[in-house]
């Protein structure tokens, strides 16, 4: 049984306001447990609004969210517990820190929860080692670091709730190559070592086909599809009829496939790509010529 | 909850109102707010809330939006209306219970500040509603320039007043997202003692005061590179000029005063029993 599962959710900014907006309508997602869930689409897709909804910060006009069969709305004291069971990190998040350490803006989380010193501090160390920043670094000032840095600080301050399902707004937006890349790296190593779910909403379509295990479409308020990588990036033309893409390396391989050269277009991945590459060529394609 | 500020808030339609100058619109509303103290009859009164009515009507602003922008007065309405019916004893008793005298002059006197306190309020909420803030700097930029000549920048004030106009909502945004991020992390702003409520402030104000900070750099980056040095030598795209609407507006105006005053002059004395004086 999926782990988070919304039924039939609909929401809407500015009821009874002339300026109303549509922001979910009828989504249906199921993520199961363990996986990387990306959620992909527009600027203004619903995709923020479906994050919020599922560690119950918005309530539902209509619909559902269950975590672990449970509702997430059934009593508020639950609700408040799914706060800390979802940790949801938000767009930006360095914009969010403000203690005068490093070590005091990640131990915020634990201690709201109400958790001993020991424990407190267990946590933000195993959540600092899971994201790489040094002991050195838990003394300084937040607002000292670099802008990767400060990425870091933020989303380890959600992991150290130890929540069991991570939400990352947008991680990589606004880093540079290397900034990128690190964060993707210790996503992947964050589920990896602890077993984790993450759920991660991106508008790269390289970062969705590097590390998802499953991808959820959406567009206008509405969830268009949701499957595998490999499923969702198969039918290219329906993601581009939304204005949405291909991983950069699907576009050179349907290219080359136009081009006519014998290579599947079922390319997601640089490394799948190489592998294909040298299928080809060890295939004798030189002497076809 | 942040939402529901209704202070200086642009209602974008297309009416003669609308269209009128800013400098018109905000010497009628001035002109009004005086009359308004002026008046010291009903009869005074009733015409003043018939041309805020008219003018409400040739805005084509919908009547529930103007009764919206009374809902955050109607408090102090009651309280003082309650203190005016119990303090003021003049005219026939209609109620005499215990300690509590209810007079008909107290009800009336009552009713007359009710009127002239929401006339106020509508009269103002009228004037943001159909002048957008670019419209109301720029009047006052106009309406100031000549201090200019004593060496007074005014344009100056007129940007910060622009400045500070635009970056609310940006600002209420900001702190929505702040406080959807830290409530992520567990932070409960909604109960809790007093001090553990106080405490919650630091998570959301450092960094609104931090980005803020960041932001006013930006945008005074970003004001140098476009040349921007006060308002010296510089001019408006669309100049403001007084056409025929504007002037009838005008006449309407000192017209207006005429008609207070003179409605004050005879109807006061012949409704002397229930005018009272206007002292609030």
């Amino acid at each position: 049984m999926a782990l988070l599962r919304t039924e039939n959710l609909s929401f809407v900014y500015g009821e009874g306001t002339p300026f109303k907006v549509k922001a979910l309508d009828n989504v249906n997602i199921e993520i199961e447990k363990g996986q990387i869930t990306a959620l992909i689409g527009h600027t203004g897709s619903g995709k923020s609004t479906l994050v919020q909804h599922l560690n119950g910060l918005l309530k539902p006009a209509y619909g559902k969210i269950y975590l672990d069969g449970k509702d997430i709305h059934s009593s508020k004291e639950f609700t408040l517990d799914v706060r800390f069971k979802v940790g949801l990190c938000f767009q930006y998040p360095e914009y969010q820190l403000f203690e005068t350490t490093v070590y005091k803006d990640i131990a915020f989380g634990p201690t709201n929860m109400g958790l001993s010193t020991a424990d407190v501090d267990k946590r933000v160390r195993d959540a600092a080692k899971l994201v790489g920043i040094s002991d050195a670094m838990l003394e300084s000032h937040p607002f000292d670091l670099s802008g990767g840095e400060k990425r870091r600080v933020a989303i380890a301050g959600v992991i150290s709730m130890e929540p069991d399902v991570l939400i990352l707004d947008e991680p990589t937006s606004g880093l540079d190559p290397q900034g990128r890349e690190n964060i993707l790296s210790l996503i992947r190593d964050y589920r990896d070592k602890t077993g984790k779910t993450v759920v991660l909403v991106s508008h790269s379509m390289d970062d969705v086909a590097k590390i998802a295990d499953k991808v959820i479409v959406m567009n206008e308020a509405k969830v268009i599809s949701q499957g595998s990588v490999d499923e969702i990036f198969e039918n290219a033309k329906a993601l581009y009829d939304i204005g949405l893409s291909v991983p950069q390396i699907t576009q050179v391989f349907i290219k080359l496939k136009e081009l006519g050269y014998p290579v599947s277009e079922k390319v997601y991945t640089v490394d799948q790509a190489f592998s294909e590459l040298q299928r080809i060529l060890k295939g004798g394609y030189a002497d076809a010529t | 909850m942040l939402h529901d500020i209704t202070i200086g808030q642009y209602f974008p339609l297309n009416s003669k109102v609308h269209k009128l100058d800013p400098r018109v619109k905000l010497f009628y509303t001035l002109v009004y707010i005086i009359m308004v103290f002026v008046c010291n009859n009903f009869v005074a009164l009733f015409m003043t809330l018939l041309s805020v009515i008219l003018l409400t009507i040739f805005s084509k602003i919908p009547f529930k939006t103007i009764f919206k922008s009374l809902k955050p007065i109607v408090l102090i309405i009651l309280i003082t209306s309650l203190l005016q019916i119990i303090y003021v004893k003049s005219g026939i008793v209609l109620i005499d219970w215990w300690k509590i005298k209810i007079t008909s002059g107290g009800l009336l006197q009552a009713l007359f500040m009710t009127i002239r306190v929401s006339l106020l309020i509508v009269m103002s909420s009228l004037f943001t509603y159909t002048t957008s803030p670019t419209a109301m700097t720029n009047g006052l930029d106009r309406l100031f320039a000549p201090l200019t000549k004593i060496g007074i920048d005014f344009n100056v004030v007129t940007m910060i007043m622009t400045i500070a106009l635009r970056f609310i909502p940006t600002l209420i945004d900001e702190v929505d997202k702040i406080m959807s991020a830290q409530k992520s992390r567990g932070a409960n702003f909604e109960s809790g003692s007093l001090m553990k409520r106080t405490k919650m402030l630091i998570p959301l104000f450092v960094p609104l005061l931090f980005n803020s900070i960041k932001r006013a750099y930006d945008l005074a980056y970003a004001m140098t590179c476009r040349c921007y040095n006060g308002g010296k030598g510089r001019t408006t795209m669309n100049a403001l000029k007084l056409r025929l609407s504007d002037y009838i507006m005008l006449v309407l105006s000192i017209a207006f005063i005429a008609g207070v005053i003179l409605l004050n002059k005879y109807c006061g004395e012949y409704n002397a029993e229930f005018t009272f004086g206007i002292t609030l």
